[in-house]
């Protein structure tokens, strides 16, 4: 095996002929060997890696144009939104993105990892299947109740503040939908193991994914513990639900469900270095005992968002924000130059030697794939990671809390970060999963430059308004009406006209992303042999 | 791409006689280390700005 | 490759810049640990999180009697009230405001006890920008000192409903 890279000619074609090669597993007639990479796909996971990216691409739309719609409001020239829909629109965009489109793509990302990469065959169609339906019918429930106006409790759904129980049984289910679908992978790399469909170690990128999947079954059993009760009070069952303890067990689901992310982006980062550079990973060791530390120290980030609660003393928010000195933060920084130096190490073996920065220059910066995967990494680390820790610092967390610069530091996480890195993969999954070339491929180039740009914009906006004090999910910044007066400094304007102008950039970057997709995976010109390099 | 197929040879290569050699990373290295001081300059921003506020226990 | 199986011995310590930036940011996480008890000790911003279980009711019947004897003027109907220095005072946040106004001298501490008395509330100081959760059924005190005069506006920060861009307080510091 030396470069997927299809632009490297000749680079695959021996790796099927090695006859020392472990066989795979595959059913017969379900399986099929790639044109492009030489790797056998199984057909069912195909579909279902399909149907989860679709569901995925739709879900990113509608909580794109919610996106859309909250920038524009919160752009005091444009205020676009009366106040009821505001807070419907950030309750929806928050559900779509931060739940229902990473989720599905992740899933996808799990179908992929625990197959291709292993050779071997999904281990339940069936389950898939009730994973997949589970999680449209569970999403369909949230939303349905949220656009109704049944649910505007925000993504965080903060007790005592009531939804319609529907909402939070369709939360559950598409939970239970998720928790299947990561079972299935689970049984998947057990079969693999059992069949011996590779031989040693799992490779790197499989290793990530699993450490998604064991973060997300614990994340999972967090979102048992809070949802099912918060939904037999909605019922009236329970009587009463205590907003403290609420919002310590909703953060043991919301933030380490933040590392499921972390983790997968992380693992899709080692695979577009490979696949577009034929990057090689330095040091696995190192690599695969920095994705331990995001398993192993992962509740570190729940206590960010209790740091000025009142029942948490501050021995214990010092504890659980630093327990095992940040590991989880060093984590993070060690795939910060593990990452990169893979792919420095690649480029400078092809040649691309020149002084400290010549293989940057010569980096394929027109692969749309290669530059998502490394502008993901800048924004991640430069942005989000340093605001990140900054924030969750427990005493600096008095001047940040709940204001504008929360979702200034998360949209560059989950965002420039995990969601950027999902759209340079696309750009992959469709060719070599769809079999689908890409039409209006000079936009698909363009693309991750245009969404980056809007969402540093966003990003940079969002955290100096906040610096200010202006705070996140409110309509109006005069206070028109209120009992006393307030207002905030009149720079305030200024950033969040960014917050505006940046949301419409990235909007139209997102729209560059899902229209060349539609596009593909429906007209798309079908793929024989191999794809087009990018 | 004669050069470039050149090249993937050297990383076959590489990969078979693995560790044998130190990798050498020095513009990563340089990357982090701007990395590390933009952050320690923020993250030290912010404990002068919580200084400056009412004084709560 | 991250998509190819290892070689059989690949556990084997880090070497060169991999090495170095891993030390360094083990160093700078050590730092990170050390910043937290530090100010807890040294620093005059800390949330420690004193709090008391109380019935919304109860709380509500507190900040009432503590208005009624310590009121000094009215503004718009609603009263201004100068807690003692060193003293208690109290604040309610309900649907949507906060109630009532509070009078400070500069330089004195007060035990500030905040709660709510119907769901959950930000509270956040203007234009200072400190911000502090506010739970019912929590009577969260703030040991506060404020360090500068003027009048300073407190709007809610966490979402309670269709008026919660209207909540806001205020809190008058004077010499």
């Amino acid at each position: 095996m030396t470069t997927m890279d299809p632009t490297v000619e000749g680079a695959v074609a021996e790796t099927p002929a090695d006859a020392a090669e472990p066989k795979g597993n595959h059913l017969p007639g379900l399986s099929r060997i790639c044109g492009t990479t030489g790797f056998t796909v199984d057909l069912t996971a195909q579909k279902f890696i399909q149907l989860n990216a679709v569901a995925a691409v739709v879900c990113l739309l509608i909580g794109g144009i919610a996106a859309l719609l909250v920038a524009l409001t919160r752009w005091p020239a444009v205020h676009l939104l009366p106040a009821e829909w505001y807070y419907r629109m950030v309750t929806l965009h928050g559900l779509s993105m931060l739940i229902l489109w990473i989720i599905f793509f992740e899933i996808a990302v799990l179908y992929f990892a625990g197959t291709v990469l292993l050779k071997s065959r999904l281990a339940s169609a069936t389950a898939a299947w009730i994973s997949f339906i589970m999680m449209v019918v569970g999403g369909g429930m949230v939303a349905a109740m949220v656009l109704t106006g049944k649910a505007d409790v925000m993504f965080t759904s903060y007790a005592p503040l009531k939804a319609h129980q529907l909402y939070y049984l369709g939360v559950i289910l598409f939970a239970v939908g998720t928790l299947i679908g990561v079972i299935n992978f689970f049984a998947t790399i057990y079969i693999a193991k059992r069949d011996k469909t590779y031989k040693g170690s799992v490779p790197l990128v499989v290793f990530g994914a699993i450490t998604a999947g064991i973060i997300a079954v614990a994340t999972l059993l967090h979102g048992a513990a809070i949802y099912i009760p918060t939904w037999l009070w909605a019922l009236g069952v329970i009587p009463n639900m205590d907003p403290a303890v609420y919002r310590l067990v909703f953060w043991g689901l919301g933030h380490p469900s933040q590392q499921i992310n972390v983790a997968a982006m992380v693992s899709v980062w080692y695979l577009l270095s490979a696949i577009t550079v034929g990057g090689k990973v330095l040091n696995q060791g190192v690599s695969r005992v920095a994705f331990l530390f995001y398993i192993l120290f992962i509740n570190l980030a729940s206590a960010h968002h209790l740091l000025v609660d009142p029942g948490v003393s501050a021995g214990w928010k010092i504890w659980n924000t630093s327990y095992a000195m940040y590991l989880a933060v060093l984590a993070s920084m060690i795939h910060g130059y593990t990452v990169p130096a893979s792919v420095e190490v690649a480029l400078r073996k092809q040649g691309h030697d020149k002084g400290l920065f010549g293989w940057l220059g010569a980096a394929p910066w027109g692969n749309p794939g290669f530059s998502g995967f490394f502008l993901s990494l800048l924004i991640f680390g430069f942005i989000g990671g340093i605001t990140g820790v900054t924030l969750g610092t427990e005493q600096i967390n008095i001047i940040a809390h709940n204001t504008l610069r929360i979702p200034g530091h998360f949209h560059s996480t989950v965002v420039g970060g995990t969601t950027l890195a999902f759209m340079a993969v696309t750009y992959y999954v469709v060719p070599l999963i769809f079999r689908r070339e890409f039409p209006l491929r000079a936009i698909c180039k363009l693309q991750p430059y245009v969404f980056a740009l809007g969402i540093a914009m966003v990003s940079f906006g969002m955290s100096f308004a906040g610096s200010y004090g202006v705070s996140r999910r409110h309509w109006d910044i005069e206070f028109t009406g209120a009992t006393h007066a307030a207002g905030y400094d009149a720079s305030v304007h200024v950033w969040l006209a960014l917050v505006g102008i940046g949301g419409i950039v990235a909007f139209t970057g997102l729209l560059m992303y899902v229209l060349p997709v539609v596009g593909a995976v429906f007209f798309g010109k079908k793929i024989d042999g191999k794809m087009t390099p990018w | 791409m004669a050069k470039q197929e050149k090249a993937a040879d050297v990383i076959e290569k590489e990969s078979e006689h693995h560790g044998d050699e130190a990798h050498k990373a020095p513009g990563t290295f340089v990357l982090t280390l701007i990395l590390l001081v933009s952050f320690a300059v923020y993250y030290f921003a912010n404990w002068k700005a919580l200084a400056d506020v009412w004084h709560v226990r | 490759m991250g998509i190819s199986a290892p070689p059989a011995d690949w556990f084997k310590a880090p070497s060169g810049t991999e090495r170095a930036w891993i030390g360094l940011a083990l160093l700078w996480c050590i730092v990170l640990t050390l910043a937290m008890p530090y100010w807890h000790f040294k620093g005059k911003q800390n949330s420690t999180g004193e709090a008391y279980a109380v019935e919304p009711a109860k709380f509500a019947a507190r900040v009432q009697s503590f208005v009624a004897s310590n009121k000094v003027d009215e503004k718009n109907g609603i009263p201004v009230v100068e807690a003692a220095p060193g003293g208690d005072a109290y604040l309610q946040a309900q649907m949507w405001t906060f109630y009532p106004i509070l009078k400070f001298r500069k330089g004195q501490t007060y035990r500030l006890h905040i709660s709510s008395t119907d769901i959950q509330h930000g509270f956040s100081l203007l234009p200072i920008n400190m911000n502090f959760q506010v739970l019912p059924g929590y009577d969260h005190v703030l040991t506060i000192t404020p360090t500068m005069t003027g009048d300073f506006p407190i709007i809610c920060n966490e979402f309670c409903g269709i008026g919660h861009h209207q909540m806001t307080g205020k809190i008058i510091v004077t010499e």
